[in-house]
């Protein structure tokens, strides 16, 4: 279970989530909505221990990421994707996969490139597993990425973006995947400006305003009249998304 | 005047270990100095201000004295505190430790020069902070300081011929000797002029290999 409770995090003398409350349940895909500055990214980057709370608690399966002790197995059971890929350019797609599963799950190098090529396989990637990232297209640099979270068999897949830095054909081949994913089980905590596919393949839905999170539902309530559009930010918001 | 090389042919024995007791202090303290620039280029990227302080004081500190300032203080100055170290090893000490002050310049901007991103990834993915470190951070620094540090590495050997004033008969030493012995300072250094020239040659070549090698990826088109 991926348990934030009463999260706050300032930075200098804007709060940047406050009170933020949510659970994520191994199986599940919840996607995080909100407009620019609501909070989405900081949110993603306390779960992986990228920034430090100023209040509240988040646990991954119990262990609690601002504890310099627990943070290590915490960041064991999470793996993230980025929105701008963040390879590392001085290896292939395999060395970009294989690295921490030998380096911090300890697996052999031959076992741990073995599953480098199945996981790179299984996102279409098998033939470019010798390239480097600057040799590769936008769509397949994030399929990398993804091989390189799924790599280490992470119990929570979180995602921040991972299209918006993609023309519309490579997110095609990036959405397909993260569907069958979410098919297979996965658990999903996707931030996303997607919202017909958010909608597609999200168990619930939550909506970030300003720091808060103003809504919890499930994905059919959310999208309805009585639900989520009762109110008029996420009315609103809905609206500007789909104009676009 | 005419250059006639076979008046060296006596000396020429000489003048050999001479050279090749250049190249063994040069390629020991490019060694030194190299893991001396790493070590500091962390302590000056780090985030413990003492750290930083105390790397930043022991730049400035080898940067602003003359070399042979700091020859000199090794070698004659430590034995007054009971210290001794053989001219040789005074020779790549020094030689590394001034040449480290250098290299960490090159590698600190290559190590600041790194998208944050990428270490936020390497982070996340459980890596240790040595693992990072040696396998993300230093190499992708060194694709981009490879070149600077080459100039580093080929000024050190231009600065190792300062090591004859602490009686260190390396390339430049036996060649003044020799100078002296035959009264011919034009052959013997025309000698030595080729000499230094192949032996940077040769690092600068190196270093444009390790240069295209590192850069192996990022210099091709992208698909
Ligand atoms: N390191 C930082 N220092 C100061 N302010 C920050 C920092 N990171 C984020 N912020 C601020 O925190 C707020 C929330 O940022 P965040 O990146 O979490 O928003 P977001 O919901 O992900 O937005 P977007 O949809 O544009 O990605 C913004 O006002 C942003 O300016
Ligand atoms: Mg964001």
């Amino acid at each position: 279970m991926l348990a934030i409770e009463k999260v706050r995090k300032v930075f200098g003398a804007t709060t940047v989530l406050d009170g933020v409350e949510l659970v994520v349940e191994p199986g599940e895909v919840v996607s995080i909505l909100g407009s620019s500055g609501s909070g989405k990214s900081t949110l993603i980057r306390c779960i992986n221990g990228l920034e430090r709370l100023d209040g509240g608690r988040i646990t991954v399966d119990g262990f609690n990421v601002s504890k310099p002790r627990e943070l290590a197995e915490a960041r064991k059971r999470s793996g993230t994707v980025f929105q701008l890929f963040n390879l590392y350019p001085h290896m292939t797609a395999v060395g970009n996969v294989m690295l921490a599963p030998v380096e911090v799950l300890k697996l052999p190098k031959k076992e741990a490139e073995a599953r480098a090529r199945r996981i790179l396989d299984s996102v279409g990637l098998g033939p470019r597993a010798d390239a480097y990232p600057a040799q590769l297209s936008g769509g397949q640099r994030q399929r990398v990425g993804l091989a390189r979270a799924l790599a280490m068999e992470p119990r929570y897949l979180l995602l921040d973006e991972v299209t918006s830095a993609l023309d519309p054909e490579m997110t095609a081949e990036v959405l397909g995947i993260l569907a069958e994913l979410a098919r297979s089980g996965t658990t999903m905590l996707f931030v996303t400006h997607e919202i017909e596919f958010a909608r597609r393949i999200s168990n619930r839905i939550v909506f970030l305003d300003g720091g808060r999170l103003v809504v919890d539902l499930p994905t059919a309530a959310f999208f309805s009249a009585a639900g989520g559009m009762a109110h008029p930010r996420i009315a609103q918001f809905l609206s500007k998304m789909q104009k676009d | 005047m005419q250059l006639d090389l076979s008046v060296l042919a006596p000396h020429a024995g000489f003048l050999w270990r001479g050279a090749i007791l250049t190249a063994e202090v040069c390629g020991l303290a490019i060694l030194g100095s190299v893991v001396l620039g790493a070590l500091v280029a962390i302590a000056r990227t780090a985030s413990s201000r003492w750290l930083r302080g105390l790397a930043a004081v022991y730049v400035d500190l080898f940067r602003n004295v003359p070399f042979l300032v700091q020859l000199f203080f090794f070698y004659y100055g430590l034995p007054e505190l009971g210290i001794y170290i053989d001219a040789f090893t005074t020779g790549v000490l020094a030689l590394s430790i001034a040449g480290g002050a250098y290299a960490s310049d090159a590698i600190r901007s290559g190590i600041l020069a790194i998208d944050p991103g990428i270490i936020e990834a390497a982070e996340v993915s459980g890596l240790s902070r040595r693992v990072i470190f040696t396998r993300i951070v230093l190499p992708i620094a060194l694709r981009t300081s490879i070149r600077p540090l080459g100039s580093v590495l080929i000024n050190m050997i231009l600065t190792s011929s300062i090591l004859s004033a602490i009686t260190l008969n390396e390339l430049t030493g036996s060649g003044r000797i020799v100078a002296s012995d035959t009264f011919r300072p034009f052959e013997v250094y025309a000698v030595l002029l080729v000499a230094y020239a192949a032996l940077t040659w040769t690092v600068s070549l190196a270093v444009n290999l390790l240069h295209r090698r590192m850069n192996r990826g990022i210099t091709q088109a992208v698909a």
